[in-house]
C-alpha cells in the first residue's frame, strides 16, 4: 500500500515533448485513471511510472520514496498490459506463478497464492492451458491474476480491455472495479475510453499533448469540463461547441442567440451546451434547419448547422423531422458553459 | 490457381529438376550397380625362333566393343556397396573376430576409408552446427546491445566469413596456421614447440576444420537471431521486468522459447549444409588426415582413374544418410499436413 | 527505442560484451585484412619462416623488389597464368546461372504461391529434400551420361546444373515472398479481364522486384562460390575462377607461384566485399525472410 507522488515529470524525445512537467498525487488505494486520445502523454506516464521509461526530468515517489532510479522489479508494482504479455509457452498456471518464482518467494506458498489469485479472477478451469487456447477475455484475466498474486504495492493497467470485444469489456470492467473494491490496491488506469473513465475512476486525469488539461472526478469533469479540449473529448455525444459573440450578456452566432449572460465581458467567447441538456420547442434560442436525424433507441438526435458547427440536441424517440425542415432548439444560458475563444479555458460565471 | 494454368508455370522450374537433380539421382543408383568392364584379355601365341612362348595382352578391339555394346559396364548387384572401399562387410567381419577388445575394435574400423570419412562428417556435422549456433546467439546479444549507429558495421564484418568463398575461406586461414603464417607462429609461441605444425597432426586437423565450420556458420545464426530479437514480444519482455526477472531469467523464459522455432529451422538447414562439408577439406589439404563424404566422392570422380561405380556407391549411401538425418522433419510434416 | 532504467546493463556486462564483439570483429575481418596486405608481399614475408613481423614489415619485399610493396602475384596471376580467362567465365556462369534461376524460380515460386491444392505443398517439401542432396552426390550422377553425351566440359552445361541445383532454395524463398503479396492484387487484374499470365506480367512483376534481388543475390552467391560442380564438370580451359584458384595449389606449388594462388585469392574475395557493402539490407533481409516467418 502507497500513495504515488509525480513531481515536476517530464519526458521529452529530442525537441519532441511526451509529458510536460506533471504534478500530480496519487492517494493511497486510489483508483486513478490517465485519460486522453493517443498521443496525449498517458502510456508515456505510466510508462516511467514502471520504470520501462527513463524520466527526463522531475521525480517519481512511491510510498515517499524516491524511485527514479530503481529498476522496474524493484519498484514493487505490477503491470497488465494491453496485449497482455502471457508468456506463449508456460500454462496459464506458471503464468500466474512466474512472479513469486523469480523473486525467490519460498516454493511452499507458491501453489495456495496462485490458487488464490485464479479464483479471484475465475480462472481455475483453464490452468493447464496454454495462452493460445484462451479466449481474449482469459488471457485479459490470467494478466490480472499474474498481476494480483504478488500483492504490489500499486497496479498499472494500460488499456487493458482495448483489445476486448464491445460486451466482454463491460463485464472484465465490472471485474476489475470489484477487485479494486476488494483489494484496495492504489491503481493507476491508462485509457481512451471516456466511460471507463467515468465508471471506473475515482479520480480522472484528462491529458492531451503531453499536459495535463484536468484532475477531478468523473462527475466534476462532466460537469465542469476545465477547457474546450475536456468539454469536447468528455460526453457522447462530446458538449457542442459554437464560436460567437458576446455582447451585453447576450450570446450571438449564426442561427444563434441566447440572452442570460449577465457580467460577461462582451467579446468573442465559445460556447458549449449538452446535447441532453437542450430540448425541441417550437421558438428557442436556436433556430436552424434539420442536418441529420439519428434514432439511438431510446431517443433521437437531431443535428442543425447552426454558429458554423454541427449542433446535436437530443429529442423524444417519437420525434420526427425531414431533412432539411427548420427546427428549433430551447437553450437556456444555465445550461450553457462559456470559454476563452483564445485560450479555450473556462469562463467561470458570476 | 487452376491446375492448367499451373502446369505451365510450373514447367520450367519442374523440367530443370527432373533432369538435374531426380534424374541423376537415378543415373548414381543406377552407376552404383554396375562396375566398369574388365579388359578383354586374350592369349597370344608367339612363336619366334626359339619355341612359342604364350602372352595374354589386351584386345582392344574386343574391350572397346563391349565398352559400346554395353556402356554401363557389368551387372554386379550390390557388390560395391559392400567392398573394401564402402560398407566393407568382410573387413568388418575379420576386424570383430580379430580386434581383442571394442576400443581397438573401433580404432580400426575408423581405418576404412567409408567409416572413416562417415565419422568425421558427422563429427563436424554434429559440433558445428550447435557451437555455431551458440557462437551466433551471443553475437547477436551482444550487437543488440550496441548503439543503433555501430550495428551496421558490425553486421557487415560478421557476415564476412559466411559470403565469402567457402574454398577461399578455408584457404585464408589455412595459410595464416601454415607454420610459417602468422597463427602457426603464434601456436608455437604458445607451445613453446618451434616445430609445432597445425598440418601434421590429425587431432590438430581435425579441430581446425571445425574451427572453420563454425567460423562460418556462426555468421547466419547471428543474423537470424539477430532478427529474431527484434521481434520478441515488447511486451512480454517488459511484463517479465515487472514481473522480477532478471536479465538472464528474461532471456531465459522469454527470449529463448520465442527463438526456439527459429533455431529448430537453422538448425535443420546447417545440418544440411555442414553434412555437405567438402571445400575446406581441400583448401587444408586434410585429406590424409579428415575426409568427409563429400570428398570422397570427388577424390573418386577426379584424377586419372575416374572411379564412377565407387563415387556412385558412395552417393547412394550419402544421400541414404541425409535422408535419415533428416526424416524426423519430414515425418513430422507428414504427420501434421496428415492432421490438418 | 531510448535506453532506460530496466535496459541499462551494469558496466560489467557492457564490458564483457564489447569485448566478446571486439574478439568477434578480429575474428572474422582479421584474416581478410591480413591476406589482402600479405597478398602484395613475396612469398618468403608472406609465409615467414624467419619472424611473422616480416610480413606486416615486408622485409624480403623490400630487399626482392625494392619496395615495401609489390603487384607480382596479381601480374603472375592474372597475366602469366591468365586468371582473367577465369574471371571472364566466371562473369559469363554467374550471370547466365542468376538470370536463368530467377526466370524459373519467378514462374514456379508464383505457380506455388497461388496454388490452393496439396500437391504444391508436396512440391515444396521435395524441393527441400533436393535442397539437401550434396552437390557431389548429383556430380556423380552427372559424368558418365554427360561423357557418353558429349556435354561434358562446356559452359552451357555448368550452367543448366547450377541453375537446377539453385531452384529448391530459389523456389522456397520466392513462394514465401509471394506469399506476401496480396491475392487481391492479381484476382481484381483476372477480374478486370486479364489471363492468368496477364496477370502475372502486368501486376505482379512490377511489385516483385525487392523479393527478386534479394533471391537473385543468393542465386548469385551459389553460382559464384560453387567449386564441386565447376571443377568437375569443367574443362581446364573452361575453368572459372574458384576452381582455378584449386588448381593453382596442384600445380605451382613452387617458390612465389603460391602467391599467385593469394592473389587470385583476394580478387575472388574483393567482389563479394563490394557485394555486402551494396546489399547488406537486402542479404540480412533475405536470409531472415524463411526463417522468422517460419
Amino acid at each position: 500500500m502507497a500513495d504515488i507522488q509525480l513531481q515536476n515529470l517530464s519526458k521529452r524525445w529530442g525537441t519532441f515533448v511526451g509529458v510536460q512537467t506533471m504534478n500530480l498525487h496519487i492517494a493511497d488505494g486510489e483508483f486513478l485513471v490517465l485519460l486522453g486520445p493517443s498521443g496525449c502523454g498517458k502510456t508515456t506516464t505510466m510508462r516511467m511510472i514502471a520504470g520501462l521509461e527513463d524520466t527526463t526530468e522531475g521525480d517519481i515517489l512511491i510510498g515517499g520514496a524516491r524511485v527514479n532510479d530503481l529498476e522496474p522489479k524493484d519498484r514493487d508494482i505490477a503491470m497488465v498490459f494491453q496485449s497482455y504479455g502471457l508468456y506463449p509457452t508456460m500454462t496459464v498456471y506458471e503464468n500466474i506463478r512466474f512472479p513469486l518464482k523469480v523473486r525467490g518467494i519460498p516454493q511452499a506458498e507458491h501453489h495456495e497464492r496462485v490458487m488464490r489469485a485464479s479464483a479471484t479472477v475465475e480462472l481455475d478451469d483453464f490452468l493447464q492451458r496454454k495462452p493460445a487456447a484462451l479466449s481474449g477475455g482469459q488471457r485479459q484475466r490470467v494478466a490480472l491474476a499474474r498481476a494480483i498474486v504478488r500483492k504490489p504495492k500499486v497496479f498499472l493497467m494500460d488499456e487493458p480491455l482495448s483489445n476486448l470485444d464491445a460486451k466482454l469489456r463491460v463485464s472484465t470492467r465490472a471485474q476489475i472495479k470489484n477487485l479494486h473494491h476488494e483489494l484496495k490496491t492504489t491503481t493507476i488506469y491508462v485509457t481512451h475510453d471516456q466511460i471507463e473513465a467515468m465508471t471506473l475512476a475515482d479520480r480522472v486525469v484528462v491529458m492531451n499533448k503531453g499536459a495535463v488539461q484536468q484532475v477531478g472526478t468523473p462527475l466534476d469533469i462532466y460537469d465542469r469540463p476545465a477547457n474546450t479540449f475536456v468539454a469536447g473529448f468528455i460526453g457522447s455525444p462530446a458538449m457542442n461547441l459554437i464560436e460567437g459573440r458576446m455582447t451585453g450578456g447576450v450570446f450571438e452566432a449564426d442561427r444563434v442567440r441566447i440572452p442570460g449572460f449577465g457580467g460577461i465581458a462582451d467579446g468573442p467567447v465559445t460556447l458549449g451546451f449538452r446535447a441532453e441538456d437542450a430540448r425541441i420547442a417550437d421558438t428557442g434560442e436556436i433556430a436552424a434547419p434539420v442536418y441529420s436525424m439519428e434514432l439511438l433507441g431510446d431517443a433521437s438526435m437531431a443535428t442543425v448547422q447552426a454558429g458554423g458547427a454541427l449542433v446535436a440536441i437530443k429529442a423524444a424517440k417519437d420525434f420526427m423531422a425531414q431533412i432539411g425542415q427548420p427546427i428549433a432548439a430551447h437553450v437556456p444560458a444555465d445550461i450553457c458553459h462559456l470559454f476563452d475563444a483564445a485560450t479555450g479555458q473556462r469562463i467561470e460565471r458570476p | 490457381m487452376k491446375h492448367r494454368s499451373f502446369f505451365w508455370f510450373f514447367l520450367p522450374t519442374a523440367t530443370a529438376m527432373l533432369l538435374f537433380i531426380a534424374f541423376p539421382i537415378v543415373s548414381v543408383l543406377i552407376q552404383s550397380v554396375y562396375a566398369p568392364h574388365e579388359q578383354v584379355i586374350i592369349e597370344v601365341e608367339n612363336c619366334g625362333p626359339f619355341g612359342c612362348t604364350a602372352t595374354t595382352t589386351v584386345d582392344q578391339e574386343a574391350t572397346r566393343a563391349l565398352r559400346e555394346a554395353q556402356p554401363m559396364g557389368r551387372f554386379v548387384g550390390l557388390d560395391i556397396y559392400f567392398n573394401r572401399a564402402h560398407l566393407a562387410v568382410s573387413e568388418i567381419g575379420a576386424l570383430w573376430t580379430a580386434a581383442p577388445d571394442l576400443g581397438t575394435f573401433f580404432s580400426r574400423l575408423l581405418g576404412l576409408p567409408f567409416y572413416g570419412a562417415l565419422s568425421f562428417t558427422l563429427t563436424y556435422t554434429f559440433l558445428v552446427t550447435p557451437f555455431s549456433l551458440m557462437l551466433g546467439f551471443v553475437i547477436a546479444l551482444s550487437v543488440n546491445a550496441l548503439p543503433r549507429i555501430l550495428r551496421g558495421p558490425t553486421i557487415f564484418f560478421s557476415l564476412l566469413p559466411m559470403i565469402v568463398t567457402p574454398l577461399v575461406g578455408g584457404l585464408i586461414l589455412f595459410w595464416m596456421i601454415d607454420s610459417r603464417g602468422v597463427l602457426g607462429a603464434f601456436f608455437q609461441y604458445l607451445s613453446g614447440d618451434p616445430d609445432l605444425s597445425v598440418k601434421a597432426s590429425t587431432p590438430m586437423m581435425w579441430v581446425m576444420l571445425i574451427v572453420y565450420g563454425i567460423w562460418s556458420s556462426a555468421p547466419f545464426a547471428f543474423v537470424v537471431y539477430y532478427a529474431g530479437l527484434q521481434t520478441v514480444p515488447q511486451d512480454t519482455l517488459e511484463s517479465a521486468m515487472i514481473d522480477g526477472a532478471t536479465r538472464w531469467q528474461r532471456i531465459r523464459y522469454v527470449m529463448l522459447p520465442h527463438l526456439l522455432p527459429l533455431t529448430t529451422f537453422m538448425a535443420l538447414i546447417k545440418i544440411m549444409d555442414n553434412f555437405r562439408v567438402f571445400e575446406p577439406i581441400i583448401s587444408f589439404q586434410a585429406s590424409a588426415h579428415a575426409q568427409s563424404l563429400s570428398y570422397f566422392i570427388y577424390s573418386d570422380l577426379g584424377g586419372e582413374t575416374r572411379l564412377l561405380s565407387s563415387a556412385a556407391a558412395t552417393s547412394v549411401l550419402t544421400i541414404i544418410g541425409i535422408v535419415i538425418l533428416l526424416s524426423p522433419v519430414l515425418v513430422r510434416t507428414w504427420r501434421s499436413f496428415g492432421k490438418a | 527505442m531510448s535506453t532506460t532504467v530496466a535496459d541499462r546493463r551494469p558496466a560489467s556486462l557492457r564490458l564483457a560484451l564489447g569485448a566478446f564483439l571486439v574478439f568477434w570483429l578480429i575474428l572474422a575481418a582479421f584474416p581478410f585484412l591480413w591476406t589482402l596486405w600479405g597478398s602484395f608481399k613475396v612469398e618468403g614475408d608472406f609465409f615467414s619462416r624467419a619472424d611473422w613481423m616480416n610480413a606486416v614489415s615486408g622485409t624480403l619485399t623490400e630487399a626482392e623488389t625494392g619496395a615495401p610493396f609489390t603487384g607480382d602475384g596479381y601480374y603472375g596471376a592474372w597475366v602469366q597464368e591468365e586468371f582473367w580467362r577465369a574471371g571472364l567465365n566466371t562473369v559469363i556462369v554467374t550471370v547466365s546461372v542468376v538470370v536463368i534461376s530467377l526466370t524459373f524460380g519467378t514462374l514456379g515460386g508464383y505457380a506455388l504461391s497461388r496454388s490452393p491444392y496439396r500437391y504444391a505443398f508436396w512440391l515444396l517439401i521435395i524441393a527441400l529434400v533436393f535442397r539437401a542432396m550434396p552437390p557431389i552426390t548429383l556430380v556423380s550422377g552427372y559424368l558418365l551420361p554427360f561423357f557418353e553425351w558429349n556435354l561434358w566440359g562446356h559452359l552451357p552445361t555448368t550452367i543448366i546444373v547450377l541453375v537446377a541445383i539453385n531452384q529448391p532454395f530459389t523456389l522456397w524463398m520466392l513462394t514465401s515472398f509471394f506469399r506476401n503479396i496480396p491475392k487481391d492484387l492479381d484476382e481484381s487484374a483476372m477480374v478486370d479481364g486479364c489471363s492468368r499470365f496477364q496477370a502475372f506480367r502486368h501486376v505482379i512483376i512490377p511489385v516483385m522486384w525487392p523479393g527478386v534481388i534479394t533471391t537473385g543475390l543468393f542465386s548469385f552467391l551459389l553460382a559464384y562460390n560453387d567449386f564441386a560442380v565447376t571443377s568437375m564438370l569443367l574443362s581446364r580451359e573452361n575453368l572459372t575462377m574458384v576452381p582455378k584458384i584449386e588448381s593453382f595449389l596442384g600445380t605451382t606449388q613452387t617458390r612465389g607461384n603460391v602467391m599467385f594462388a593469394v592473389a587470385s585469392v583476394v580478387s575472388v574475395t574483393a567482389p563479394l566485399f563490394i557485394l555486402v557493402m551494396f546489399f547488406q539490407r537486402q542479404i540480412v533481409s533475405g536470409l531472415t525472410a524463411g526463417a522468422v516467418k517460419g
